[in-house]
């Protein structure tokens, strides 16, 4: 069975990487008057990158400085990298450190897998009206605030909630998953696949979508079982997809979120809950560690995410996908 | 799809330009320039002087009716045993205003609309003077007040509690950077204008001063807040149900062990039942843990944290833990103990004094319970040790106005500040604390103002315009029979009442002390909560040492020498 073309026949496909005569690249102002139009629908989001991004992102110099927001920007001296160094001197940001990486790594072990599973199920139900039911059910906890998740994980699994009450009702002990630092892991896995698997599935499920039925019907045809066709067919067909969802979610692996750890600091500890982001609320924002030292911890963050976006890419690239984008 | 390469997947040289590029455009120019120091964060030394020449001329402003029961305050306050009705006018010359104004309250009551009838009526009361009090919850308010006073963002005005303000780095340096002195305005005779805000008294007047300047304070010095109430005597409650003690055969305790006793009696986790609520501020003076955090003996400063006393504080704390006697959402925010408590579903819980008269005025006029009785437990001992209360003092908390607000602004908003600083007995302090007859309160039959369901629900226990200020004397409040029982307690504690060693002086910590000192307390909850064992405290102690705890102990050494000669 022959599904997808070989390297070789694809080599032969291929482009020529000379330009074909005539085609130089057109005067700025030409391709400008051709393209003004478009130039203009672009203006709105650059405005709006330029103001809330670019614009604060400039700010980050702090991190530099030995700030105070009680003096002009300008008058702040700068002290090279010793924010850096108190950062990495202090234990506590190891242990944030340890632990983003931590949940980074389970989010992307056990949560991603499990939209993929999500929707090769729902692409296997046939009934149109039990797929919406299906589908509606599985991604709406990803509408929900964190506030929420977690409340309803409290009235759920809580030491007063369902759980506990019918277990002590059946002569048991209470449950105490809420407050328990060494099952925490599996609480947050829990909340995160309840709130997020769904809506990475509506992703993938678009991806299966684009697959063609024709090639499922000439595998049928030539004998293929259905794993066959998952192997050969499916999994190929949204391979891209998947590398690309994978290079994003390596680029934000040190932005494992905020509330979720935050709302449950108090109940497991923060040894347990503390991630970079509540490390930079907690210990910069609230503590009198300053504004400095909190960009400083940002900007690590940027700056791993970047270097992982950019290797994750190169490595796609290298193993014949697109990646996130391509050099021109 | 791109064509694949017959060469490796990862190509060290590639990765590493990656990396270079990322490093050398974060981190820019400031990479040539060498490591230098951080500065402040030395902490902060400033005198409450009550001899400076800018404190407002202290004008006694005469309580109109004679209390019932007659204290020595501040520590021993007076009150009323009938309501002083009809209470007395204490503003004859209403200023007549017209500006309108945003000050930011925290609020741990029900947050009434921005048109409920109560703020109009006040509006005119106050003499026209329109006020939008921002409320946030009290728990968020102190997070994010930091961040909204740096960035400046706090309307005209923000409420600040001395426990908020000694969580924030370098607050004195924010209050002269931030905040409008207001110096100009009420140095000197000021009765003519504001007759009780120049019966506050010298006290309340340079706890509200901060220096531009720690090394020339007495120059630089100047009144950058309208002092709220100047505290004294007993300082929070540890309350108890008596009608459940009573109903389950047990004496109130008088003792740590007694206390360990009940609570295993009372306590049934697998029913839902948990004897102890909040205990963490309350329990320490049963140990003789300072309220400061530091003692004196003899020859330099001990921390708490330092003492075995402490130890034994957290192997208390951990029994409760390890025996479930604590109900298990103390320490986290779902943790509502007058709920709990106004339920039976905890004895006891360590609450501020309005707790014991509005959560039985509550509950009697609710008639949900007519046996439900509220009692305070006195100075608790731990094997046999003479006992201690903490007691509060100073300025509880203060109005900052912004610092570009303008002269004329800031005197209306003083003109509002004056009328709440009326006592009880006077017809402001009703309008107040108990609203307007008729709308948020109704005279009941001694003659008492007792909310109404729309004072209930709108009106009770919100900071609004209490926020405006603390009044000239701070009275007991309540029905008569939670007032004589107050002041009977008061007496009874004051012998056992402790000193500030560092009295005369508002001390912010050195940062690192500070620092240390969140990361221990984090470590030792999690030893309370059963996180960490008891084992681990030593090494913590050592380590909030190191981190900042002697630095911190050097500091206030310093202080505590010149303030007593040592």
């Amino acid at each position: 069975m022959a599904v997808t073309a070989g390297p070789a026949e694809r080599a032969a496909e291929a482009p020529p990487k000379t330009r074909p005569p005539g085609s130089r690249r057109k005067p700025l102002r030409h391709r400008l008057r051709r393209d003004w139009p478009l130039v203009v629908l672009t203006v709105p989001a650059m405005v709006q990158l330029a103001v809330f991004f670019y614009t604060p992102s400039a700010y980050s110099v702090i991190a530099f400085m030995d700030y105070s927001p009680y003096r002009p920007l300008w008058e702040n001296p700068i002290i090279g990298f010793t924010h850096f160094q108190i950062l990495f001197e202090d234990p506590y940001f190891v242990d944030a450190l340890f632990n983003t990486l931590q949940f980074a790594f389970a989010q992307l072990i056990f949560v991603f897998p499990i939209s993929i599973g999500l929707a090769l199920l729902m692409q296997s139900i046939v009934s149109t009206k039990l797929r919406s039911v299906f589908q509606s059910i599985v991604y709406l906890p990803y509408f929900f605030s964190w506030v929420l998740v977690v409340t309803v994980f409290n009235q759920v699994l809580g030491q007063d909630g369902l759980f506990s009450r019918w277990l002590l009702g059946m002569g048991g002990e209470r449950l105490d998953i809420m407050r328990d630092p060494d099952t925490f892991m599996f609480l947050a896995w829990m909340q995160w696949t309840w709130k997020d698997a769904g809506w990475g599935m509506i992703i993938f499920l678009a991806a299966l979508a684009s697959i063609n039925p024709a090639l499922y019907e000439a595998a049928a045809v030539d004998g293929a079982n259905r794993w066959r066709r998952l192997w050969h067919i499916t999994l190929p067909g949204i391979r891209p997809v998947i590398v690309l969802l994978l290079i994003l979610q390596l680029g934000g692996i040190l932005s494992v979120g905020f509330e979720q750890y935050q709302l449950q600091r108090e109940m497991v500890g923060w040894g347990t809950s503390e991630v970079l982001d509540t490390f930079v609320y907690y210990r910069t924002i609230l503590a009198s560690n300053g504004e400095s030292l909190g960009t400083a911890a940002g900007l690590f963050k940027g700056i791993i995410g970047l270097l992982l976006i950019l290797a994750a890419n190169h490595i796609a690239h290298r193993f014949g996908e697109q990646g996130i984008y391509q050099k021109s | 799809m791109a064509t694949p390469s017959g060469r490796s997947p990862v190509r060290r040289r590639s990765l590493f330009k990656a990396a270079g590029l990322g490093t050398a455009g974060a981190a820019g120019l400031p990479l040539m320039s060498a490591c230098g120091e951080v500065s402040g964060g030395d902490g902060n030394v400033q005198e409450v002087d009550q001899t400076l020449d800018i404190l407002p001329e202290y004008k006694e402003w005469p309580l109109p009716i004679e209390p019932d029961l007659v204290g020595e305050p501040p520590n021993h306050p007076s009150g009323y045993l009938q309501y002083p009705n009809p209470p007395a006018q204490a503003i004859t010359n209403t200023p007549s205003n017209s500006g309108s104004y945003q000050v930011y309250v925290p609020n741990w009551g029900p947050t009434p609309e921005k048109d409920d009838p109560y703020f109009l009526a006040m509006q005119e009361a106050t003499g026209g003077t329109k006020i939008e009090f921002v409320q946030s919850d009290g728990e968020a308010f102190n997070q994010a007040s930091g961040q909204w006073i740096q960035a400046q963002e706090f309307g005209d005005a923000i409420f600040m509690f001395g426990w908020m303000a000694n969580s924030q780095a370098n607050f004195n340096e924010t209050v002269v950077n931030r905040f409008a002195d207001i110096s100009g305005l009420v140095s000197g005779d000021i009765s003519e204008r504001w007759p009780l805000l120049a019966g506050r008294g010298d006290a309340a007047w340079a706890d509200s001063v901060w220096s531009t300047d720690p090394e020339n304070p007495q120059e630089t010095a100047g009144i950058y807040g309208v002092p709220w109430e100047l505290s004294g005597g007993p300082g929070n409650g540890f309350f108890y149900r008596a009608d459940l003690m009573r109903e389950a055969n047990l004496e109130p305790p008088t003792t740590v062990e007694e206390l360990l006793e009940i609570a295993r009696t009372w306590s049934d986790h697998q029913a839902g039942r948990w004897a102890i609520g909040g205990t963490d501020y309350m329990s320490r003076a049963w140990f003789r843990l300072e309220q400061s955090g530091w003692l004196w003996d003899g020859s330099g400063l001990v921390n708490n944290n330092e003492r075995p006393e402490f130890k034994e504080w957290v192997t208390f704390q951990r029994t409760l833990t390890d025996e479930q006697l604590r109900h298990p959402n103390v320490g986290t925010p779902d943790f509502d103990g007058k709920t709990l408590q106004r339920t039976g579903e905890i004895l006891f819980d360590q609450d501020g004094w309005n707790r014991w008269w509005q959560i039985t005025e509550m509950v009697r006029a609710s008639g949900e319970d007519p046996d439900f009785e509220l009692h305070p437990v006195g100075a608790l001992t731990y094997e046999d040790r003479e006992p201690m209360y903490h007691a509060a003092s100073g300025v509880g908390a203060w109005l900052f106005f912004r610092k570009d607000l303008g002269e004329d602004a800031i005197a209306e908003l003083l003109d509002v500040s004056n009328y709440v600083a009326a006592p009880y007995g006077t017809k402001e302090f009703e309008t107040v604390f108990f609203g307007f007859e008729g709308e948020q309160f109704e005279y009941d039959a001694d003659g008492r103002p007792a909310f109404t369901e729309a004072g209930v629900t709108s009106f009770q226990d919100s900071l609004t315009y209490t926020a405006m200020g603390g009044r000239t004397q701070y009275l007991l409040e309540g029905p008569p029979d939670i007032m004589q029982a107050r002041f009977e307690f008061d007496e009874q504690i004051l012998p056992y009442l402790d000193s500030n060693p560092f009295q005369g002086l508002r001390l912010t910590s050195p940062e690192a002390g500070t620092n240390a000192g969140t990361v221990f307390d984090e470590k030792v909850n999690d030893i309370i909560y059963g996180r960490a064992e008891l084992s681990e405290l030593d090494s913590a102690i050592e380590t909030w040492k190191a981190d900042g705890g002697d630095e911190a102990r050097e500091f206030y050494e310093k202080a505590y020498k010149q303030l007593h000669g040592e």
